[in-house]
């Protein structure tokens, strides 16, 4: 075989492999971003500005503390509600915000992924461990609303479902800069 | 080299291609507001399942937490059933929640006065030695055995409210099934099984747990479950899982 025949051959077989990456980068890439929230390397999180929150660790440490569940107050007059969702339930289980009013819920996962979606809104907020997720509710109208975890995540997955209550604002109590509030037990 | 530009082009489109995919993906953790004003940490327990730790607990030496669990024989019994229902049968219990309980009464997160003077001086290693021990024990009673387990059956209506809340939990109230925490189905870690378990002892948690005496569980599961629970459905999964109903199938007690 002359030279330049095997010349060719090469930079066909060059090309071919190079193809093939190609195809195997459009493929794949979309195929990992739905395991995106699962996606945890410290390159990826310095890039999209991610905080890690450790999940085995929620209760000792950071802003999901037991005490730190629920609905806050914040200095600008806004509120936060912080949950975790694990395998199979919401905590706290029952939550309270004021109607009308920004509320920014903040969501973080102790075990899998799962799902937040409040029955009669147009809501879904997924929950990851190792991240946040956040979303703002404004709810005009009181009442209760029930909130079923749309992402399956185990045997006990269908009976995880929180409650939402939505007061009117004026009757919401005034709270101070450390109190939290939900309508949980005990 | 033309070959080459274009692998150049395609990579380029390729790029082009995904980069949109990858946008509504990109939910950026905002940093928290703000950390003044929030009120001190209050952890129901110094256990967190990190990996290391969850080894840790669970490759004990199980000769060595033979020799420990002498001085536990008298309260627990030697076969790990022991003859007072108000005391936790131990034997059969998973690796991880005995540690995790042990732990708990040397750090105070769980309260028992008696326990807590026992658990106190063991070491880390002590409480896998013995969890490897009770963990292995077969939690078939012998039926020689002084003991308190299985106690009495309860009457069919009651164990169907239980065997669906076990089953199914409550779907409208929120109340997982026990059983994909508890087992057979499922196992939380930490969560022991309770297939073996006496009935006054589970009533008591549930009363302490819905109460908040009891609030050693990471994340509250516990403290919320039982809270729903009414006093009725407490005292029904106690005396299923008592009557030792809890090792069949859950499905036996169903109604049909
Ligand atoms: C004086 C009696 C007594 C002795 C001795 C005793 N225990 Fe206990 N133990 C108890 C009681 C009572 C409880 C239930 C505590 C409660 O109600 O919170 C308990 C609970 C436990 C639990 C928690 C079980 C569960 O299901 O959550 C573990 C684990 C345990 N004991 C291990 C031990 C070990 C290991 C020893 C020996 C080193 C021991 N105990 C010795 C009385 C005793
Ligand atoms: C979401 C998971 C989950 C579900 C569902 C669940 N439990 Fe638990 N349970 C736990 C965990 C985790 C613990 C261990 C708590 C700790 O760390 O001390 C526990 C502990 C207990 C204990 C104390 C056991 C002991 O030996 O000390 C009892 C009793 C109990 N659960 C009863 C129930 C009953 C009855 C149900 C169903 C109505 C139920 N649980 C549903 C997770 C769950
Ligand atoms: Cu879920």
């Amino acid at each position: 075989m002359s030279g330049e025949a095997i010349g060719a051959r090469r930079a066909r077989a060059r090309t071919a492999v190079l193809q093939m990456l190609i195809v195997l980068l459009i493929v794949g890439t979309p195929l990992a971003m739905t395991r995106f929230y699962e996606f945890d390397s410290p390159l990826w999180r310095a890039l999209m500005g991610h905080r890690r929150v450790d999940p085995e660790t929620l209760h000792l440490q950071g802003e999901f503390v037991e005490n730190n569940l629920g609905t806050a107050r914040e200095a600008d007059g806004s509120y936060t509600l912080r949950m975790i969702a694990q395998q199979y339930m919401f905590v706290p289980h029952c939550v309270r915000i004021p109607a009308g009013v920004p509320v920014h819920l903040r969501l973080t996962s102790a075990d899998g992924a799962h799902a937040l979606t409040i029955v009669g809104l147009d809501f879904l907020l997924k929950a990851a461990p190792t991240s946040v997720t956040q979303a703002t509710l404004r709810i005009a109208h009181a009442g209760v609303f029930p909130m079923p975890c749309a992402e399956f995540c185990g045997p006990g997955h269908l009976a995880m479902n929180a409650r939402l209550e939505v007061v009117p604002a004026e009757r919401f109590q005034n709270l101070q800069p450390t109190d939290r509030v939900n309508c949980a037990v005990p | 080299m033309q070959s080459c530009s274009r692998v150049l082009l395609l990579t380029c489109f390729s790029v082009l291609l995904i980069a949109p995919l990858m946008l509504p993906g990109c939910s950026p953790t905002p940093s928290s507001p703000r950390a003044i004003g929030q009120p001190p940490a209050r952890a129901p327990s110094f256990v967190a399942w990190k990996s290391e730790t969850v080894l840790e607990a669970s490759h004990g030496d199980a000769l060595r937490g033979l020799l420990l669990a002498k001085r536990c024989d008298h309260c627990h019994g030697s076969e790990g059933f022991s003859a007072n229902a108000n005391i936790p049968n131990l034997a059969g219990m998973e690796r991880l929640a005995f540690w995790k309980e042990m732990e708990d009464f040397a750090s105070g997160k769980r309260n028992s006065e008696v326990m807590s003077s026992i658990a106190a001086p063991l070491t880390r290693q002590d409480s896998a030695d013995l969890a490897a021990y009770y963990s292995m024990l077969p939690t078939a009673a012998d039926p020689l055995d002084r003991q308190a387990f299985p106690q009495a059956a309860t009457p069919a209506a009651q164990s169907a409210s239980a065997g669906r809340l076990i089953v199914l939990g409550d779907v409208g109230r929120g109340i997982p099934p026990c059983q994909a925490c508890h087992g057979p189905v499922g196992f939380k870690t930490g969560a022991p099984s309770l297939a073996a378990q006496n009935a006054d002892y589970v009533l008591r948690q549930l009363r302490d747990f819905a109460s908040g005496a009891r609030a050693n569980d990471i994340n509250m599961p516990m403290r919320s479950i039982a809270g729903l629970l009414t006093e009725e459905e407490r005292q029904a999964l106690a005396g299923y899982y008592g009557s030792g109903l809890g090792r069949l199938p859950a499905s036996a007690v169903l109604p049909k």
